[in-house]
């Protein structure tokens, strides 16, 4: 099993959990600061009442009316959850109450004081109102508030817990995402090492139901498709290279060897060495087409494209080949619908369609007819379409034709190595364009379409 | 005419001089390019034909350039492996006059370099060609064989003029396309063959001597002497 990086997933859940426990935190805070500020309003509300109603007492009844007020109201012990009174003199020390002193690190400013007591042992979270009597008395009204204390670790254990949960779970689905992740990858990853060891039929599967990563694999399985259509294809062409060439090197070696052998006179030896130039420059001429191909199809070319009109490059074409039309008995005729201005390579397109014209005139049967029609198309596209009534191409054949050395059936006893139509479709593929081929009825209808930019 | 010819493989250098000489040409060999951009520099030639990659320090182009730079106007012809049309561009834009790709017919190297050779030459803008009693006049666009008017298409014109333009040379079928069509590929059918049978009907056909002759494994060439 490869080590693949982990970098993804960790990340994942990284994120995940700093966004969890932020997104807890926004929503803790508010709550408990609102919660905060409405106890503490309502207690102070009522030690204040409190600290209130007892100085009356005071006013009224003097120092002991007070004390005896206090120790009626709370007694002198102190017990948990009860109100806390204490009546001190301007020495803080203790003249009546329930508190046992004056609670250190309690100030005697009047007003909100919190901190802590200690009452049998056991310490006690107390909130205090000071307030000053006349006299240099000091009063302390208080409540007990550890119960609430108590509430509010319960808050922060809360708090505390969720962020555990949240860490926990998002640590737990990272390392799924992870694994499953991994599992992906490692798939893709054995399918493409098959591949590479030369199992070109492979692909990756597809679990169907809008997978996220069948949308990866279907690329790469479409990917892997146009290889191996491309590879099949460079392995027939070497074929078809290999054979086609054999064929006139074969022809010339046993023209000289027979040369060689015979000894014939002289004006004979000329002959033969004529005819095996002539098979020399067979082969040439198909180096010189595949050269030609290759270079339109490496489409390295398309910074020599001009403006061109593609109706007058047709027309001088189906000029050209009028004469050779005539010998035949063949009628050749040329429309168009104006200027049909592309951008593009007038000598490649006056090539195209000359291959185009040459097939047809090839196939066209005494006293046929070959149109050549220029147009433009809905959508801006130019097209030249040859059409002849010769015996056409089978629809089983048609995506073949255009096939480096491919020879339908019908083009058997006639000139040519099978290399026009391919020139074609990489001349029509470098303008932007594609050839087409259809039914005439009878015959083939081919169209050269080519891009307007 | 005095040719030179930059060209380092053996093979195919001996086999253009020999071809020239038998012609009837006169031939100086350089076989890379520091003793060609001395000839060429040194020697007033009618034409020259020059291989792009020379050993020697500097390729074909490069003494194109140079002697181009050094005003020199003499029409090089360049002969090269390389067949991409950027390259021919390449090779016209340094300063050559034409390109011939290798492998190549030596027929057709010999009629490139007598119509670089015949353009160099005429300098004057005539207006009227004539081969024997054919007269054509470039101006009215008329054309008369023994004083008999003949009706051109258009296209036919330019053929004839080119033709009669390079009278007494050997004129190809790749010339042909080249120059009166201005098409660089091989059409499969012979094509060019009929349009040259069918201009030679029509100045050629009730006359007793034919103008347009065929030369075989060559061409065509238009000329009066026999």
């Amino acid at each position: 099993m490869t080590e693949l990086p982990r970098f993804s997933a960790r990340n994942l859940a990284i994120g995940y959990i700093a966004v969890s426990i932020a997104v807890l935190a926004l929503f803790a805070t508010p709550l408990w600061l609102e919660w905060n500020r409405r106890i503490e309003g309502a207690r102070t509300e009522s030690l204040r009442e409190d600290s209130q109603r007892l100085s009356e007492v005071f006013h009224r009844d003097g120092l002991a009316g007070l004390a005896g007020a206090i120790d009626a109201e709370v007694g002198r012990r102190l017990r948990s959850g009860e109100k806390l009174l204490l009546l001190a003199d301007d020495s803080r020390t203790r003249l009546a109450g329930n508190l046992p002193e004056w609670p250190p690190g309690i100030a005697d400013s009047p007003g909100m004081h919190t901190g802590w007591t200690t009452v049998a042992g056991t310490p006690m979270s107390i909130s205090l109102f000071a307030a000053r009597l006349p006299g240099g008395y000091r009063l302390l009204v208080g409540r007990d508030v550890t119960r609430f204390r108590a509430m509010e670790s319960f808050f922060w254990y809360g708090l505390l817990g969720a962020s555990g949960i949240i860490l926990v779970l998002g640590v737990l689905s990272g390392w799924m995402v992870r694994r499953a992740l991994l599992g992906e990858v490692q798939g893709i990853s054995r399918t493409a090492s098959a591949i590479v060891a030369g199992d070109l039929s492979r692909r990756l599967p597809i679990r169907g139901g809008a997978h996220e990563l069948d949308i990866l694999a279907q690329t790469i399985n479409r990917m892997l498709e146009q290889i191996e259509h491309l590879l099949h294809g460079v392995r027939n062409v070497s074929n078809a290279i290999a054979h086609d060439l054999r064929t006139p090197l074969a022809e010339l070696r046993s023209r000289l060897e027979e040369l060689l052998v015979t000894r014939p006179p002289p004006e004979e030896v000329l002959g033969g060495i004529e005819s095996a130039v002539a098979d020399v420059d067979r082969v040439i001429g198909i180096f010189n087409a595949l050269l030609r191909l290759a270079e339109i199809e490496s489409c390295a070319r398309r910074s020599g494209f001009v403006e061109v009109d593609l109706a007058k490059v047709a027309a001088e074409a189906a000029e050209f080949y009028q004469p050779l039309a005539e010998l035949k008995g063949v009628k050749l005729s040329f429309e168009s619908a104006g200027v049909q201005t592309v951008a593009g390579d007038p000598l490649l397109l006056a090539q195209a369609i000359g291959n185009l014209i040459d097939n047809a005139l090839k196939f066209a049967p005494l006293h046929g007819a070959i149109t050549i029609a220029a147009a433009r198309r809905h959508g801006g596209m130019v097209e030249i379409a040859v059409s002849d009534d010769g015996p056409g191409i089978p629809d089983a054949e048609k995506p073949r034709v255009s096939q480096r050395f491919y020879r339908g059936d019908a083009s058997r006893g006639t000139p040519g190595v099978g290399l026009g139509l391919s020139l074609v479709e990489g001349v029509a593929r470098l303008h932007g364009g594609a050839l087409e081929l259809a039914d005439n009825r009878p015959g083939l209808r081919a169209t050269l379409v080519v891009s307007p930019s | 005419m005095k040719v030179l010819l930059v060209e380092d493989n053996e093979r195919v250098a001996n086999f253009v001089k020999k071809g020239l000489v038998e012609a009837g040409h006169t031939i100086d060999h350089a076989d890379n390019g520091r003793d060609g951009m001395f000839l060429a520099a040194s020697e007033p030639y009618d034409v020259i034909v020059m291989d792009r990659l020379l050993p020697g320090g500097i390729d074909g182009l490069g003494i194109i350039a140079a002697l181009r730079k050094s005003g020199s106007k003499v029409p090089i012809l360049i002969l090269s492996a390389l067949s991409e049309v950027d390259e021919r561009i390449r090779g016209l834009q340094s300063g050559g006059d034409d390109y011939l790709v290798k492998p190549f017919a030596f027929g057709e190297l010999l009629a490139r370099l007598d119509a670089l050779v015949r353009r160099s030459q005429d300098q004057g803008a005539e207006t009227t060609l004539v081969v024997d009693d054919l007269s054509m006049d470039l101006l009215s666009r008329k054309v008369t064989r023994g004083g008999k008017p003949v009706a051109l298409q258009p296209r036919e014109f330019k053929l004839l003029e080119y033709l009669m333009r390079h009278a007494n040379q050997v004129v190809t079928r790749t010339m042909l396309l080249e120059n009166v069509w201005d098409y660089r590929f091989d059409p499969q059918t012979n094509v060019v063959d009929v349009h040259v049978s069918k201009l030679r009907h029509k100045i050629d056909a009730g006359f007793a001597r034919p103008l347009l002759r065929t030369i075989r494994n060559a061409g065509y060439m238009l000329t009066a002497d026999d």
